[in-house]
């Protein structure tokens, strides 16, 4: 037991000293994120010593620019989850990995909306009469009691099941599914209930006729699967690209080098090679004697010495490869630029899936010191995987690859597409309602539309966010957005767009008129836009540092196996990426 | 695996490290010597007292009298004639014409001149007394009777507490009240209720044209 | 291993320049912190843990009520009498307004000031007078900052606005820490103490009757009526709600609330609808029509509105 928490850490010490490694373009993002977190730090002392009166809000419009990050960062978190469908439920490997980087956003995104919450109370010395039992929650009553709920019960769910999985990794020990599963089906329900959570705080005030209408609900979360996708898009193809480098040129050579498994030196394998591999692979144990007679004849062993690629990309070659000794790194060159997507040492594999399905190697093995390994023929593999638990070893490690494919982003471009496409038709709907019959309800749709009385700052924002939204639409229909260039700049407008009609459309026309007819406009102050700032650096910055921790694991390079090596040592490749990057 | 990591870049590493630093310098200045953040009020003046008042609009004589203060101005028979009936004069349209004795009197009790005879309510036998439709004598204190004679419904509602003035005690099991007269806030001679200016208006909390800043002063 | 690798040690300049980041990006950390010096109001241990309202004893309320009357002699120069009073059974309050009276003067407005301890900077005022046009009801048309020479204006009602002590409050259903509530005799308070500034209620507030304290209030000394209650009119801080709360210190030891006795028109009557021969009793059973604000907002206001001629 303390053994155990001894380990994690061990684990969560090496993690942090990840953080403080990186080169220049990791400092210079991760510097100007503090400098502004501290900006809004400082303008948020000022709040807190002088009052809600350093933002622009007031009693006419008592909600303001806090309250649309809010409203934005939930619909962003739920639809992080929300990618896990496909996954989970209809077992798309594409999208495996993508999980995590979808959940550790939706943490970021949750840390960000918890901040912006409490920033926005005029008594954050008081939030201990939040607590159900210590304070007065009025649940089920008031909405802001479910949204605490919720809101605190999403980031358990999220923290807990990335921190294993990742824990998981890092042990290379297989995730036992009956303690993660549930809670993902757990969170898939909780990330629709996010949402609707809060468009219900919205929707349940009668004397607000603007917000007190069904399709709030629906909306959110439609656009919610707009934007929180689109910023997953976004987010992945940067992880991509500092995940991944141009190599210099002998790198290039090495790459395009000759050495192929033919002309490494090998031999044929022995019982004791198995025996050997037994030791590493627990699994191993449960091929019998019988079996392993039956395919040692078209085992082999090879031994290949450091820096040596012995396993091209685009390949195609029937055989699969087990770790003996020493370690090897699978990349995988994309566009030019070549991503680690998996670290394989003594009883892990590589190579396995072109062995099982027969398609070109997805990825280069290069070896990174001597290592030996057994090459094991795809028939000899599948009388192997005969065994249920070699099958599942197999099968799970299989899973363990950072493959960010651009299937993957396609698959995420389809969610946004059929979210926008609802998210505007629905826009039509509430367009119709306020404007045709022409009540006296209508007022504050009218004031954001067209203006009112003579007011109408508001006006070419929501016109700026309805042209975007329409382009999106647009684009995404088109086949020419599955470029990524187009995909990019899409994602971009659906997400401004998106971020506009929520944030400012949304929580300001609420309150233009008040409920006695008076008109006062809002604009945040400086004070206030710093805290912002500030809160959206934090949460980018967490996001960051997330990934600094998750992507070496993910790729194997930072594990249980290599503790005692410093960080630096151990990743060497990552600082070599950089520096190799020009 | 890779070429060796380029001089360059470990050096542009080294850059940024040293940038960051002298920023976090900076910053620090500019925190501990920048504004404080105390937001710069309008101003606006106190109300004046007088809004505050609860004095009716105006003083009955059966006011002073109560309240035992300076008659001299009301001594009524130290110009007129004991037993002799001041006489009226009107004008060519039945208006009444106020004596100029009488500066403060402008006759306004009832449109097309319906109620411009002023023995319709002074007693012209006792000029000290009011005289009720049917001739009979009422004090001044007993005015509403006489108010009330023709204005039935809102003299009911008075009389409930529903018109006019009443303050002090909802609860009457715990104090008293004080029920205010007709004259408190109507002059009979023409009873329509006062304009008056009204008190200022609301302020916004932050201006248009004054934008709430901060500035390193204090305000007050 | 190709790749030279930094030894595990660092060097010196290295190190220096680690320690250069970690050094300054802590002080500007600590700089930042600076305004919170400027805090004027960092709440004490006692009052940090201070129980909700309805779970006080009798001795608890009363140390807090000593507590603030010493507050209070502190920062105004004056003791003030703070009092927890309590409501009275067989009261239902209800308010009856008679637009055919009211002028517009503005004098409720100002007189619930200085009964209420309110800020006068930044300004909080509880009632809102409206200006409507006669014939119609429309709020929208209403107009907030008249200023004639004279009022009443020909062709123009004045309609008077603050909490409705509404039967069916929204602002209680939604505030997430039971800040505030509706006792039995209809008053809707707000515990100042246990609010935590979310402003949910007066987002919820169909009547726009909730007020803010954005800032520290400022009540001028020479101002400042001693007479105070707990759930009423003693001084707020920054960062909680307030409303009108019926002249509470007056109301429950019998007295009319400050905004009727000041007005010089008697448009406002007040009393328990419970009692037959209360002022409001006869006006709701002889006058004909009343208007309940939003009465399609199911909040059952208890400000009757209603027209003699």
């Amino acid at each position: 037991m303390i053994q155990a928490i001894k380990n994690y850490f061990t684990f969560l010490q090496r993690c942090g000293r990840l953080v403080f490694i990186g080169d220049w373009r990791y400092f210079t993002w991760t510097g100007t994120l503090a400098v502004f977190c501290l900006l809004g730090l400082n303008a948020y002392c000022k709040q807190f010593a002088h009052g809600l009166i350093t933002t622009g809000m007031s009693d006419q419009v008592s909600w303001g620019v806090y309250i649309a990050n809010f409203t934005f960062l939930v619909g962003v978190a739920a639809a992080a989850v929300m990618m896990v469908i496909p996954v989970y439920i209809y077992d798309n490997e594409e999208l495996h990995d993508l999980v995590i980087f979808g959940e550790l956003l939706a943490v970021a995104a949750i840390i960000m909306c918890l901040l912006f919450v409490t920033v926005d109370l005029g008594r954050p010395d008081r939030f201990w009469h939040l607590i159900p039992g210590l304070g007065q929650f009025n649940f089920p009553a008031s909405m802001l009691s479910w949204d605490v709920i919720v809101l605190n019960g999403y980031l358990l769910l999220n923290v807990h099941i990335c921190g294993y999985l990742i824990y998981c990794r890092y042990q290379k020990k297989l995730p036992a599914k009956w303690f993660y599963y549930p809670f993902v089906f757990i969170a898939i329900v909780w990330a629709i209930s996010i949402h609707t959570v809060t468009a219900f705080l919205y929707v349940g005030l009668g004397g607000r006729p603007f917000w007190n209408s069904s399709i709030v609900g629906p909306r959110f979360l439609a656009s919610a699967f707009s934007a929180g996708p689109a910023l997953i898009i976004l987010a992945i193809q940067v992880v991509r690209r500092v995940t991944a480098t141009v190599p210099s040129g002998d790198a290039k050579q090495r790459f395009a080098g000759a050495a192929n498994p033919k002309t490494v030196a090998s031999r044929p394998a022995t019982l004791d090679d198995l025996e050997l591999l037994a030791r590493f692979l627990p699994e191993f144990d449960s091929v019998s004697k019988d079996v392993r007679r039956e395919i040692l004849p078209g085992l082999a062993v090879l031994d290949v010495p450091a820096g040596d690629t012995f396993l091209r990309q685009g390949e195609t070659d029937p055989h699969a490869f087990f770790v003996l000794k020493g370690q090897v790194v699978v990349e995988r060159e994309e566009s030019g630029r070549y991503r680690i997507t998996r670290s394989a040492r003594p009883g892990e594999q590589f190579g396995e899936v072109s062995a099982l399905a027969g398609t070109p190697r997805m990825a280069t093995a290069i070896a990174e010191e001597a290592t030996q390994v057994l090459r094991v023929p795809s028939d000899a593999l599948r009388k192997m995987m005969k065994s249920p638990r070699m099958n599942k070893i197999v099968h799970a490690r299989m899973a363990e690859r950072l493959m960010i494919t651009d299937r993957a982003l396609m698959i995420l471009r389809n969610i946004v597409q059929v979210s926008m496409l609802i998210n505007v038709f629905l826009l039509v709907n509430e367009v119709f309602k306020e404007f045709y019959s022409g009540n006296l309800h209508s007022i504050s749709a009218k004031y954001l539309f067209v203006g009112l009385h003579g007011h109408h700052a508001l006006v070419p924002w929501i016109w700026s966010a309805i042209l975007l939204n329409l382009t999106a639409m647009v684009l995404l229909i088109l086949p020419v957005s599955r470029s990524l260039k187009w995909l990019n700049l899409t994602c971009v407008l659906c997400i401004v767009g998106i971020w506009i009609e929520k944030g400012m459309g949304l929580v300001i026309p609420g309150f233009i008129p008040t409920p006695l007819g008076q008109m006062v406009e809002y604009s945040p102050s400086l004070n206030e836009t710093l805290i912002c700032l500030g809160i959206w650096a934090f949460g980018l910055l967490c996001y960051t540092l997330f990934l600094r921790m998750a992507v070496p694991i993910l790729q194997g390079r930072l594990s249980k196996a290599n503790e005692g090596q410093p960080e630096d040592e151990v990743l060497p490749v990552l600082a070599a990426n950089s520096s190799a990057q020009n | 695996m890779f070429s060796q990591p380029k001089m360059n870049s470990s050096a542009r590493t080294r850059l940024v490290l040293l940038a960051l630093a002298a920023v976090f310098a900076g910053l620090t200045i500019l925190f501990v010597f920048g504004s404080s953040g105390r937001p710069r009020l309008q101003n606006i003046p106190l109300v004046d007292t007088n809004f505050l008042n609860t004095a009716t609009v105006r003083r009955s004589y059966a006011d002073l009298v109560r309240d035992k203060e300076d008659l001299s101005d009301f001594d009524c028979y130290a110009c007129h004639e004991k037993g002799k009936a001041p006489p009226l004069r009107f004008d060519t349209n039945q208006n009444i014409i106020v004596a100029k004795e009488h500066p403060d009197i402008v006759m306004g009790h009832g449109s097309h001149g319906r109620n411009n005879n002023c023995f319709n309510c002074h007693n012209e036998t006792n000029l000290l007394a009011l005289q009720s439709r049917d001739g009979r004598p009422l004090t001044f204190s007993d005015s509403p009777q006489l108010c009330g004679s023709c204005h039935g419904p809102t003299y009911r509602d008075w009389e409930a507490g529903a018109h006019g003035r009443t303050s002090g005690y909802w609860e009457r099991s715990l104090g008293s009240i004080n029920r205010k007269q007709c004259v408190n806030c109507h002059n009979p001679h023409s009873p329509h209720f006062p304009g008056r200016k009204p008190a200022p208006g609301p302020h916004l909390l932050h201006p248009p044209e004054v934008a709430t800043a901060t500035e390193p002063e204090s305000h007050h | 291993m190709s790749t030279p690798t930094p030894a595990n040690g660092m060097d010196r300049r290295s190190f220096l320049r680690t320690s250069a980041v970690l050094t300054t990006g802590l002080a500007a950390l600590a700089a930042s912190l600076k305004p919170l010096m400027e805090m004027n109001d960092f709440p004490t241990a006692e009052r940090f843990m201070q129980k909700y309202y309805k779970e006080m004893t009798p001795a608890d309320m009363d140390k807090v009520l000593k507590r603030i009357t010493n507050e209070v002699e502190k920062q105004y120069g004056l003791r003030p009498h703070v009092r927890d009073y309590k409501p009275m059974d067989g009261v239902q309050y209800v308010y009856c307004l008679n637009l055919t009276r009211c002028i517009g003067c503005r004098k409720c407005v100002h007189a619930c000031v200085a009964e209420n301890n309110q800020s006068r900077n930044p300004e909080i005022q509880y009632i809102r007078v409206l200006k409507m046009e006669d014939g119609s009801l429309d709020i929208e048309k209403a107009e907030h900052d008249y200023d004639p020479e004279q009022v009443p204006e020909k062709g123009f009602f004045y309609m008077p606005v603050q909490c409705q002590q509404c039967k069916n409050p929204p602002c209680v259903k939604v505030c997430p820490v039971h800040a505030t509530w509706q006792e039995t005799d209809g008053i809707t308070v707000v515990d100042y103490d246990w609010c935590i500034g979310c402003r949910y209620c007066e987002a919820a507030c169909p009547y726009w009757a909730r007020r803010f304290n954005w800032t520290k209030p400022e009540i001028p000394k020479e101002r400042l009526n001693p007479e105070m209650s707990y759930l009423g009119n003693r001084p707020r801080r920054q960062g909680v709600m307030e409303k009108c709360h019926f002249c509470i210190q007056r109301t429950r030891q019998g007295k009319y609330p400050a905004c009727l006795e000041v007005c010089p028109a008697g448009a406002r009557k007040f009393g328990n609808i419970l009692d037959p021969n209360s002022e409001v009793s006869y006006i709701l059973n002889h006058k004909r029509v009343f208007i309940q604000l939003k009465e399609e907002m199911g909040t059952s206001p208890r400000f009757f509105y209603y027209f003699d001629v």
